[in-house]
């Protein structure tokens, strides 16, 4: 099992587009114990690798609720990176 | 209740985290501060005032270079335990152990021994062997980090950038003229020399450890970080500077003999715990705002260290010798004006300010 951060950036690794609440959906199964494991921290683990290059944001909307979602793909440089450190 | 549109929850969100980014670096030199203050006033209580006495029974090698590497080694370890507990508080253990045998933790190892031992002890040998001279040479780290940042990590730097940079720099000259002017030592070349090896030490570490914060959570990155220095400094550098001392049983002993030494201890659990957010949120600070601007942020621990060494030591404790310069008080002010000069661009500030007086008026 991936730390959970490496395993939110590994959601990118084949070219996926996602957004927060995508990437949570995905990892509820194994993750969804863990105490870290909140919207928060994985808005602000996906903004920090947008910050740092690894990802780039596709587009954004409203969802129904009328909350903010950001769709976010991993750029070349993060793709690499993320099949060299994390191994995906 | 009116309904924010995407595009504006999107602009308050990124100014949230960028101003979120911007506040955690300048923490993280503030907690420098305090720490550096603490550690100060533990390496000066119990056993150690008998060593760094005028009756110490120490050679002048070990006061000078060993006793360094033995409280450096002693804070991290104890904030090392600190950042294991605090971990095990938000349920992160776990992560930390399987973070620590991947790639990333790997490097945050690497960044802690590069930045750590290596960068702590180069510092503390110049300081010895320059005298403060080498306060200026070591403040480039911000700079170089950014640099580094550059070519590695393909981070922004501009032309406002490094005239922020350079702003920062000027005011660590502005605090460090007086004793630049006062102490020139023989050995200074060579110590100088040396103070630039802490310099690329910390830029290293501040660079790569920073966007490895990008994989490895910060808090974990910051356990590792501690444990390594601290482990690294005391089972590694100390018995290798005592050997050189022509002692190498010396070790143990001076380590016995200060974590027994009660009333030391009691300031490395404070140092310690400040030690450990100096390093996170730099780490932090870092990732989140870009290495040019975090590493501006927490290069105003040149203001923070003597201004908290002044608060704690001076007023608290009444020791003197710890006046804060009215230069110090400038040299803040130039210091926030750099920062800012990273931070914004004055232009789209003037653009984004006039649009939305505008809007005001219409």
């Amino acid at each position: 099992m991936l730390p959970l951060n490496y395993a939110i950036l590994a959601q990118f690794a084949h070219g996926e587009e996602a957004d927060a609440d995508t990437v949570m959906g995905a990892l509820a199964g194994a993750y969804s114990s863990a105490r870290q494991f909140t919207k928060k921290a994985v808005v602000e683990a996906l903004m920090t690798a947008h910050a740092n290059g690894l990802l780039d944001e596709t587009r954004f909307d409203l969802d129904d609720r009328d909350q903010l979602r950001i769709y976010y793909q991993a750029t070349d440089s993060g793709r690499d990176m993320i099949h060299r450190y994390i191994g995906v | 209740m009116s309904v924010l549109t995407a595009t504006e929850q999107k602009t308050r969100l990124k100014r949230t985290f960028f101003t979120k980014g911007l506040v955690i670096a300048t923490v993280s030199g503030m907690a420098y501060g305090l720490y550096s203050a603490f550690v100060t006033q533990a390496m000066g209580q119990g056993v150690w005032g008998s060593w760094y006495g005028p009756d110490t029974v120490l050679s002048a090698f070990v006061v000078v270079y060993v006793l360094g590497v033995l409280g450096s080694g002693i804070n991290d370890l104890v904030s090392a335990v600190w950042a294991v507990g605090i971990a095990g508080l938000k349920g992160k253990l776990m992560d930390f152990f399987r973070s620590v045998k991947t790639r990333p933790g790997m490097v945050i190892m690497a960044c802690a021994v590069i930045g750590g031992p290596i960068a702590s002890a180069a510092y503390i040998i110049s300081l010895q062997m320059a005298g403060s001279i080498i306060a200026p040479i070591t403040a480039l780290c911000p700079a170089l980090g950014a640099i580094l940042s550059r070519f590695l990590f393909k981070q922004k730097l501009n032309l406002r950038m490094v005239i922020g940079i350079l702003i920062c720099l000027a005011a660590t000259l502005m605090i460090g003229w007086s004793s630049l002017q006062a102490d020139a030592r023989p050995g200074a070349v060579l110590g100088c020399v040396i103070a630039f090896i802490a310099a690329v030490g910390w830029a290293i570490e501040g660079a790569v450890a920073g966007f490895g914060t990008t994989v490895v959570e910060y808090e974990i990155g910051i356990t590792i970080r501690q444990l390594t220095s601290g482990v690294v400094n005391l089972l590694v550098v100390l018995p290798l500077m005592c050997f050189f001392a022509g002692h190498i049983g010396l070790a143990p002993r001076l380590v016995v003999d200060a974590v027994t030494s009660g009333g030391s201890m009691i300031f490395f659990v404070i140092s310690g715990l400040f030690a450990l957010f100096a390093y996170s949120l730099w780490y932090k600070g870092n990732s989140m705002c870009g290495t040019a601007l975090g590493m501006a942020c927490n290069g105003a621990y040149s203001f923070w260290v003597p201004f908290f060494c002044w608060l704690i030591l001076g007023v608290f404790f009444g020791q003197d010798g710890w006046a804060l310069q009215p230069i110090a008080w400038v040299a803040a002010v130039v210091m926030f004006l750099g920062i800012l000069v990273i931070a914004v661009n004055p232009l789209e500030w003037f653009r984004r300010n006039t649009s939305s007086l505008m809007e005001e008026v219409a």
